[in-house]
């Protein structure tokens, strides 16, 4: 048995040349190089498919100097003086007729801290009999102008040890009390999550600036797109077109031009399509601008 | 006044050719089509329908004699196939063996084997089956020394279920070759 | 002096630098919109009015728009007065009406009605530009309006996309109406269904001529399943190729010269070219298992088909020129009736799971699989239009057969034969 391995591996090794375990680390040394090569910027990369996605919303003003914020936030003059939540403890541990929608956001913030508790929620927090330890009331500091998604966060992963300590402890008595607390702070966070930031400065995600509002080029873009319509049945491949625009201070279509033409004449034309739709911005501008957009189809979805 | 309205065209020309120069300079509207439309004449060519005065005499006597036929060959039992299979099984090889006897001992008869199947299945491919179904019939009752040349085949796929049920016992009944008088 | 040429020649330099510089550069990937907003205001009587004349053809048109997946109709209640104006010139449209309802197109036309004669002129706007996109004058019987809207249908979609539509082609298929199958002839829309066979007999499988208005189909008619030939307009009829056994699944090739059929007078099915005299010119495949449903690629250099050369069914592609055969299908126990579109780049089929065939398609390449049929019933004998965009199939449900149309992404499905009637076996005409 053994031998007759032995012989078949000589067998093989009479096949091999006689430099061959030169060649085979020749190329393995070849294959090792190729991915050094490849992460040095010498290899040119492909650029990656999809652009960043930005949340922008139209309602807000283009600025020049957007603001840290949030883009979908409904614009506030002032920020509200931190309203401290009302002690969600009183409230009355009946069986609360599920709500089937959380209060829609009010579009200004009283400067008074609102009458109303926060709803309870039919939400994925079920009374669960779990009691808490002591009266974890206050874990729900009222939203204060600005809640970040740490702060969100925080607050989740404080109500998670309130549990957890609700569970090592048994007082039966004050279960009730808690039970509500918790339902109310579930009802608090889960109206934050859908209205998120009724009273976060109006900014961009990223802005670092001192105004209220997006960027600009943000909000033209935005704009714009909105303006274009195309169907997917109407184009095949991937054609792109660069168009430059040039805006007034007032937001008006001082003129365009093609910088590149797509090719395909039907993708031209729903872009003249929109770009004659956009002739008046809703917004005037921080400053005369001028645009250089890049038009494609890139994600757009279902494309064969 | 013509002479007015030859200037106009030819203003009118030269605009166009201007607006077509510097077109995408201001915000402009795209030069407009010519405005004639094309004609199209719409001359409806009757696809022909059928007449039907005939009668169905003949399918009816052909009926007659089929039925009469069967009767006289009572005694060939039909067959049946596993599921996208046309090989005989082995009750279906003892039905032949019978069928043979019957056959030798009527050497005047001449029959068609029909081979079918069930509805599941592309019907070209039922088609291309059903005919593997028959050959397979064929060739057993020739291994059991009936002559070749009295029987012939056919397919006819799923065109002609025994059973229009969907349900697996009608489905097994329909994969099946069957034996007719040939005329 | 040279200085002043410096400073110009500086000058122009950063004029053109600057002009790309001070741009904000940024990146549309994708429509906001991905429909078409069209207004279809009705037609609008130039003489004789008929209201019954200008409803059919919006309902048609809009029926065809509609499928077509492209477009978003404008709702016509918020139709302003321009809606009721006859004016078609571009002179004539208030555009800025049809842009403050959203539209970005805009059909308008009129009719005319002098005794049977009806004369439709209409228009597509580019409601934005205002420029006429397209504008036809169709004159024809009062019988017409159908074929006129699917004329001009096509006619849009042309417009819009570069590419004719199909909506004026024709659809045979197989009913069981009259109790036997019959081949019959009705519009993309299921309309004016027509039968030409009177075989009383089983008539299976029709394919167009791409040539000629012809069909071709098996019939059982003489007791044995022949294929014949069927002339639409004259009637004419004959058999075109009968030997003995099967002469079934046959398909004109793209040039119309040959066709490609199943025949199994060896004892066993196997692919051949036939001429359109009924000679066999060559055979294509060889193999002891069955082989079936042949489907040409629109070059003409390739056929699809279905064998159980491996086992069970799956779709194979030969090289009509080298004989040459490649696996497509490996996925599924069951994979039949092949389609390739007329674009070439994808093949449709079905597979059977369970008791149910499904449609997909898949690359020639073999990659790319998709599914674009769900749900209960049968799904089978898919066909495609003759610009690709859409596919008809037969559905079985429940024990009755029914044709649909769906996109040839799987939206949109329809049925489209009429009510009443076991249907199946649908085959898509080129360009009538």
């Amino acid at each position: 048995m053994e031998s007759s391995r032995k012989q078949r591996w000589r067998q093989l090794q009479s096949v091999f040349e006689p430099g061959f375990s030169r060649m085979l680390l020749i190329s393995l040394l070849l294959h090792i190089l190729l991915p050094v090569l490849y992460f040095t910027p010498l290899f040119p990369k492909g650029e990656p498919l999809k652009p960043p996605v930005y949340r922008v919303n139209l309602v807000n003003k283009p600025v020049k100097n957007p603001q840290a914020g949030r883009p979908e936030a409904v614009a506030t003059k002032k920020p509200a003086p931190p309203k401290p939540e009302p002690k969600p403890a009183p409230v009355k541990p009946k069986p609360l007729p599920p709500k089937p929608k959380p209060e829609p956001p009010k579009p200004e913030p009283k400067p008074i801290p609102k009458p109303e508790p926060p709803k309870p929620e039919p939400k994925p927090e079920p009374p669960k009999p779990k009691p808490a330890p002591k009266p974890a009331v206050k874990p729900k500091p009222e939203p204060k102008p600005s809640v970040s998604k740490a702060q969100e966060n925080a607050l989740q992963k404080r109500l998670e040890q309130l549990r957890k300590k609700a569970e090592q402890k048994q007082a039966e008595e004050d279960r009730k009390a808690r039970l509500e607390a918790l339902r109310v702070a579930a009802a608090a966070e889960s109206q934050q999550i859908e209205s998120p930031v009724k009273d976060a400065p109006v900014g961009m995600l990223d802005g670092k600036g001192d105004e209220a509002g997006v960027a600009a080029a943000e909000f033209v873009r935005e704009y714009i797109q909105q303006q274009w319509s195309l169907s997917q049945y109407q184009i095949s491949g991937s054609p792109e077109a660069e168009v430059l625009l040039f805006y007034s201070t007032s937001g008006a279509l001082q003129h365009y031009r093609f910088l590149e033409k797509s090719g395909s004449s039907i993708f031209d034309d729903s872009l003249i399509r929109a770009i004659n739709k956009s002739k008046q911005l809703n917004q005037p501008l921080p400053e005369a601008m001028e645009f250089h957009i890049v038009f494609n189809l890139k994600e757009m979805m279902d494309r064969r | 006044m013509q002479k007015t309205i030859i200037h106009l065209v030819v203003m009118l020309f030269a605009l166009t050719l201007l607006a077509a120069g510097c077109a995408k300079k201001p915000v402009a509207e795209e030069p407009s089509m010519m405005e004639e439309t094309p004609q199209v004449e719409i001359q409806q060519q009757e696809p022909v329908a059928v007449v039907e005065q005939q009668v169905d005499d003949a399918a009816a006597a052909r009926e007659a004699a089929e039925a009469a036929a069967r009767r006289a060959m009572g005694g060939l039992v039909r067959i049946h196939f596993d599921f996208d299979q046309y090989v005989l099984t082995a009750t279906a090889k003892q039905t032949l063996a019978n069928n043979a006897q019957l056959l030798k001992a009527a050497p005047a008869v001449k029959v068609q084997v029909e081979g079918h199947c069930d509805e599941r299945g592309s019907d070209e491919y039922n088609l291309a089956l059903g005919e593997k179904r028959a050959l397979a019939t064929k060739n057993y009752l020739v291994s059991l020394g009936v002559a070749a040349d009295r029987m012939s085949v056919i397919s006819y796929g799923e065109e002609l279920p025994l059973d229009a049920v969907q349900s697996e016992a009608a489905w097994a009944k329909n994969r099946r070759a069957e034996f007719k008088a040939r005329r | 002096m040279k200085m002043i040429k410096y400073t110009w020649l500086l000058f122009s330099l950063w004029l053109l630098l600057s002009g790309s510089a001070l741009a904000v550069k940024l990146e549309i990937s994708a429509p906001g919109e991905q429909t078409i907003p069209l207004a279809i205001p009705p037609l609008q009587p130039m003489s004789l009015v008929r209201p019954e004349v200008a409803a059919e053809f919006q309902q048609v048109l809009e029926s065809d728009l509609d499928l077509s997946g492209l477009f978003e109709l404008v709702n016509p209640e918020s139709f302003l007065d321009d809606a009721q104006r006859l004016g078609l010139r571009s002179s004539e449209v208030d555009f800025a009406q049809w842009r403050l309802l959203g539209a970005e197109a805009l059909i308008k036309g009129g009719y005319q009605i002098e005794g049977e004669k009806l004369t439709l002129e209409l228009r597509l706007y580019d409601a934005i530009t205002r420029r006429l996109l397209s504008g036809r004058r169709y004159i024809g019987g009062l019988k017409d309006v159908r074929r006129i809207a699917h004329t001009f249908a096509d006619q849009v979609l042309h417009s819009l996309t570069g590419e004719k539509g199909p909506f004026a082609s024709k659809i045979a298929y197989i009913s069981k109406r009259t109790g036997n199958k019959e081949l019959y002839l009705m519009d993309v829309d299921g309309h004016q269904p027509l039968r030409l066979t009177a075989h009383q007999s089983i008539v299976l499988n029709p394919d167009f001529s791409p040539a000629r208005k012809e069909l071709i189909f098996t019939s059982y008619d003489k007791g044995n399943p022949d294929l014949y030939r069927k002339e639409i307009y004259t009637g004419r009829e004959s058999r075109l190729s009968m030997k003995q056994g099967l002469n079934i699944g046959g398909r004109y090739s793209p040039d119309g010269r040959e066709v490609a059929l199943t025949l199994s007078k060896d004892q066993n099915s196997e692919i051949y070219l036939i001429g359109t005299d009924g000679t066999i010119h060559r055979r294509l495949t060889n193999h002891y298992g069955i082989d079936v449903d042949p489907s040409w690629s629109p070059d003409g250099h390739k056929i699809a088909f279905v064998s159980d050369r491996r086992g069970n069914p799956h779709v194979f592609i030969l090289d009509v020129h080298s004989l040459e055969v490649v696996r497509l299908t490996f996925e599924g126990k069951y994979n039949a009736t092949p389609a390739w579109s007329p674009k070439g780049d994808r093949i449709a089929f079905s597979r059977l799971e369970g008791n149910q065939f499904d449609i997909y398609t898949i690359r020639p390449d073999g990659t790319d699989e998709r599914r674009l049929t769900f749900g209960a019933g049968s799904k089978e004998h898919p066909r495609w239009s003759p610009d690709g965009r859409f596919l008809v199939y037969s559905l079985e449900q429940a024990g009755k057969k029914t044709i649909h149309l769906m996109r040839a992404d799987g939206t949109g499905s329809r049925k489209i034969s009429p009510p009443g009637g076991n249907d199946s076996h649908p085959a898509w005409s080129g360009h009538w």
